[in-house]
């Protein structure tokens, strides 16, 4: 009877010891996983941040850059204006003052002619010349593209 | 009797626990990534304008503007346009002018955007 006892007492004290064992075992999985978890999160967490910094520099880009290329388009339209008022500025007539100062007109003509051929090769992604650079006076400035062909002459408002 | 139960009884625990002890290696997967090959274009070839001459003929001088062109060994015809078309002209080659640029800057501004280092896919 009484190593009955004491048998199934060795029993018991054996599978406690061994579930506990097991129960440990256990513990430190579930804490591995929970600790490659918490990498994974930090992980996420890290890239989401990158993604959102990511977005607003493009944001920024495209703005900066759609600002570039309205302010080119409104330069466009001031170019168009200003060939339009050199040809009709105070009732001009092209042709009535071409018939009176035949001379004057042509070398005028063949002039504007160069100047407009430089502003093509200028668009296309001609390189400046130091002259184009440099020049700030009314007098020095390529007249049919002036924001093309010098970027350092401000016209006066 | 007792001794054969003891043993018994820890192998039955081996039994149930060996099977956890070590087990499968993991694979592991990782990605490595590659960014996007550049496509590295030359920009376009600056254009090369040649110069041309106009000429403005009318009824006074006509004559002597073909004079001057037989003189010169240059066949006296020309190809006329009246004064409104020229503004017509003037007009058109600014446009064509203006749209080069666009085009150039739009595509100025796309090779930024997308070759910027910090806008890279």
């Amino acid at each position: 009877m009484f190593s009955s006892i004491r048998m199934v007492i060795t029993m018991l004290l054996i599978t406690g010891i061994a579930g506990a064992g097991v129960y440990v075992m256990k513990l430190r999985a579930d804490n591995a996983t929970l600790k490659a978890n918490q990498l994974k999160l930090e992980t996420a967490i890290e890239d989401q941040t990158k993604l959102l910094e990511q977005q607003k520099a493009d944001f920024k880009a495209i703005m900066e850059s759609n600002k570039k290329l309205n302010i080119l388009i409104n330069t466009f339209k001031k170019d168009l204006e200003d060939l339009d008022q050199r040809f009709t500025k105070k009732n001009r007539d092209i042709g009535k003052l071409a018939i009176k100062r035949t001379e004057a007109i042509e070398r005028i003509v063949n002039k504007g002619g160069k100047n407009a051929a430089r502003c093509i090769e200028l668009a296309s992604g001609a390189e400046h010349t130091e002259e184009e650079l440099k020049a700030t006076l009314k007098s020095k400035i390529n007249p049919e593209c002036p924001a093309l062909a010098n970027p350092n002459y401000v016209p006066h408002q | 009797m007792y001794h054969i139960n003891k043993i018994l009884a820890v192998a039955f625990i081996l039994l149930l626990t060996g099977c956890s002890i070590g087990g499968e290696k993991k694979i592991k997967i990782f990605s490595v990534e590659k960014p996007r090959e550049k496509l590295n274009y030359e920009m376009p070839t600056p254009l090369q304008m040649e110069e041309i001459k106009w000429i403005i003929i009318t009824s006074a001088n006509a004559d002597e503007v073909f004079k001057k062109l037989e003189e010169a060994g240059i066949d006296p015809v020309l190809f006329g346009i009246t004064d409104k078309d020229f503004q017509v002209l003037a007009r058109n080659f600014a446009q064509i002018r203006q749209k080069l640029q666009e085009t150039n800057n739009l595509l100025e501004e796309y090779k930024k955007y997308y070759e910027d280092s910090n806008n890279t896919q």
